[in-house]
């Protein structure tokens, strides 16, 4: 009872003139990030974490949760104006959006995304904040040999749905796994890979490294790719009026109740999945609707329930990921992996104690991602909309310059220390090379943020249980997580694999 | 012939390089000496396996690479390293020369590399310490954060 009091003064601060300023700004930063192509919100978030230092925690996690929502709201915008999805997440909105777009309803596909994003988005919020009470007491009933397992799966999952690439997902996990062995061991006070630098000793901190995966791997990215500037197709440039926005009833209604529903679901269940995100939620969640849809053929020429469902369960995603970060430090998707770094750069551990004691710090984050859905997905849509098609005109190299003056600046400003910036850089020419060669780098950074935990539960379990590895298998929490790891990699993994073997085998057959 | 070999070993830059950074990696961990034993899971445990694994994807992703026709990205190099290149001196040279110097030489590079108003310096000068100034704002005036500064001047 005493949480959910906490999270109604979470809406009170979040009316607070200030901290309302920070969630507006922040939506719009988020919306601006997740609009132009090749920036996210994980790129905003991760340039906002070194200015996080000199703010307070409220107001940045506030901020946080807004960029999160935006920014997966607003990669359908330049998915259905031109085609190109503003985030991976809404590759199935350019599909549907788009083909709205060539038919002269660009504006109408915009509006079914953001009903369909707020829907989703605010369901998944009041999910987040209704079950946060039940994860937290499931939180503290696991003990260490079932906190190692369940970061096991968790890495498994982050390799595993690298479904085409599972030995890149593999090497990158790993490469972040051993990042994040540099420095003081884990249980005894002796350093390690520090190769003869005392910089080193104290490890390699969580910002340089997403600042270079995120934001200088992005700026050299872009040199390297050397697109020339988009350029709005004639139907895009046509002039919106507000009320084309506004979805009909009946439109609606034909999506139905359900898909909404069902779609935020699905998206929920699978933002709590580590390192899934929202990608995978739209991908899961567009299919499904398509499936059992009364109109499939629609599907690929502009169909409106691919983009409600696609949409619906992206944002949902945001809710579901926050509860494996809050309650385990296991971050559901990249960005929340950042939102972590806020949390432990401002001296918050994530569990259960996080929620019992500090709710009034995260309580207005709740508050931001639900109200970022409910009411500013829908305002801006209305008040911004016909702007929305303009964001992609800001010059890249204006746009560059300044991402990687902010953040080698934010670098810099987070120790005042040179090495830092200098660290950043080097992650960013490592990451460049690993995206050139398509290793998902976000499994990099989950790898350098789980790893020191599963080592910690591994030996803490161990010494705990006198060097008797059965205690994994004899812990009811501990087995029930390795069974589930077993039944991710058979279904994901095996099965897919015998099932695509077959394939070719027919396949093979069928020629003459 | 040669445009084969140069596809190969663009796409086997990365696996023989990672290869070589977790063999130097291993021969860290044969280093490290523990205070006391924790028996076979000690400090090296976690080290060691990490490196197996890797070894293990990227002499699968070699083996693969060596058989698929596949192509890398296509893309210029020069503009990432002139970045490359540009970001280094501007972190060598940001306490020296002070943030206001440093980062208004820094912006003009990129924008020369990003091609941003071509043929025009004026206006690229005018936008470059535009940039300048907004950051210094963010960064110094709105969170308070002291930057360096050449001969505590500017």
């Amino acid at each position: 009872m005493d949480f959910f009091l906490e999270l109604f003064q979470g809406f009170a601060v979040l009316a607070r003139p200030d901290v309302l300023a920070y969630m507006v700004l922040g939506f719009l930063i988020g919306t601006f990030f997740g609009a132009v192509p090749g920036l996210t919100s994980v790129l905003a978030i991760a340039l906002l974490l070194p200015i996080t230092y000199s703010m307070d925690v409220v107001p940045a996690l506030v901020m946080c949760a807004a960029i999160f929502m935006s920014g997966m709201y607003a990669g359908s915008i330049t998915a259905t104006t031109i085609n190109i999805p503003g985030a991976p997440s809404s590759m199935m909105t350019a599909i549907e959006g788009h083909a709205l777009m060539k038919r002269g309803e660009g504006a109408n596909a915009l509006g079914h995304a953001a009903v369909g994003s707020m829907v989703g988005g605010s369901l998944g919020a009041l999910l987040l904040m209704a079950l946060m009470p039940l994860a937290a007491k499931a939180s503290l009933l696991i003990q260490t040999p079932g906190k190692f397992s369940l970061v096991l799966f968790a890495l498994v999952v982050i390799v595993i749905v690298q479904r085409d690439a599972l030995a890149k997902g593999l090497v990158a996990t790993m490469l972040g796994v051993m990042i994040g062995t540099v420095g003081i061991d884990v249980m005894q006070p002796i350093p390690r890979f520090n190769f003869g630098t005392e910089m080193l000793v104290e490890g390699i901190d969580m910002m340089p490294i997403i600042i270079g995966t995120f934001a200088i791997s992005e700026v050299l990215y872009q040199a390297h790719r050397n697109h020339g500037d988009i350029r709005f197709s004639s139907s895009a440039s046509t002039a919106i009026r507000r009320r084309d926005f506004l979805p009909s009833f009946a439109q609606i209604r034909q999506i139905g109740l359900f898909t909404y529903l069902k779609s935020a679901l699905l998206g929920y269940g699978i933002g709590i999945l580590p390192g899934v995100g929202g990608s995978m939620a739209a991908f899961v969640a567009y299919a499904d609707a398509k499936r059992r849809s009364r109109a499939p053929e629609e599907y690929g020429n502009g169909s409106r329930e691919g983009i409600a469902a696609a949409e619906a369960a992206n944002n949902s995603m945001c809710g579901g990921a926050f509860v494996p970060m809050l309650m385990f430090g296991i971050p559901g998707d990249p960005t929340t992996a950042i939102v972590l770094g806020v949390l432990v750069i401002n001296g918050l551990q994530p569990g259960p104690r996080l929620l019992e004691n500090q709710t009034e710090l995260i309580a207005p984050m709740f508050a931001s991602l639900f109200i970022s859905a409910l009411v500013l997905v829908p305002l801006t849509l209305f008040l911004l909309g016909p702007w929305f098609v303009r964001i992609v005109s800001i010059p890249k190299g204006l746009l560059y310059a300044c991402i990687a003056v902010v953040a080698l600046v934010g670098s810099y400003v987070a120790t005042f220390s040179v090495f830092q910036m200098a660290l950043a850089l080097l992650f960013g020419i490592l990451a460049f090379f690993l995206r050139r060669q398509n290793y998902p780098t976000v499994a990099l950074l989950l790898g350098f943020i789980l790893g020191p935990d599963l080592e910690q539960y591994l030996r803490r379990s161990l010494s705990l249980s006198d060097g008797n590895p059965t205690v994994f298998l004899t812990s009811l929490d501990s087995l029930f997580f390795l069974i589930l790891a077993a039944v991710f990699i058979y279904f994901m993994a095996i099965r897919k694999s015998k099932k695509a073997g077959i394939e070719r085998k027919a396949a093979v057959e069928r020629e003459p | 012939m040669a445009m084969r070999e140069m596809r190969w070993r663009n796409r086997l830059f990365v696996p023989v390089f990672l290869l070589v950074l977790t063999t130097i990696y291993v021969a860290a961990a044969f280093r490290i000496s523990p205070q006391f034993s924790e028996g076979l899971v000690g400090p090296r445990f976690l080290p060691l396996v990490s490196a197996l694994l890797m070894y293990g994807a990227l002499l699968h992703i070699i083996r693969n690479e060596l058989v698929s026709g596949e192509e890398s990205e296509k893309g210029g190099f020069w503009r990432p390293a002139a970045i490359v290149v540009a970001t280094a001196a501007y972190i060598a040279l940001f306490k020296p020369l002070g943030y206001s110097v440093s980062t208004l030489a820094y912006v003009c590079v990129l924008f020369h590399i990003f091609r941003y108003h071509e043929g025009r310096p004026l206006r690229r000068l005018i936008y470059a310490i535009a940039v300048t100034a907004v950051f210094y704002g963010l960064f110094a005036l709105v969170f308070g954060v002291r930057l360096p500064t050449l001969l505590d001047l500017i």
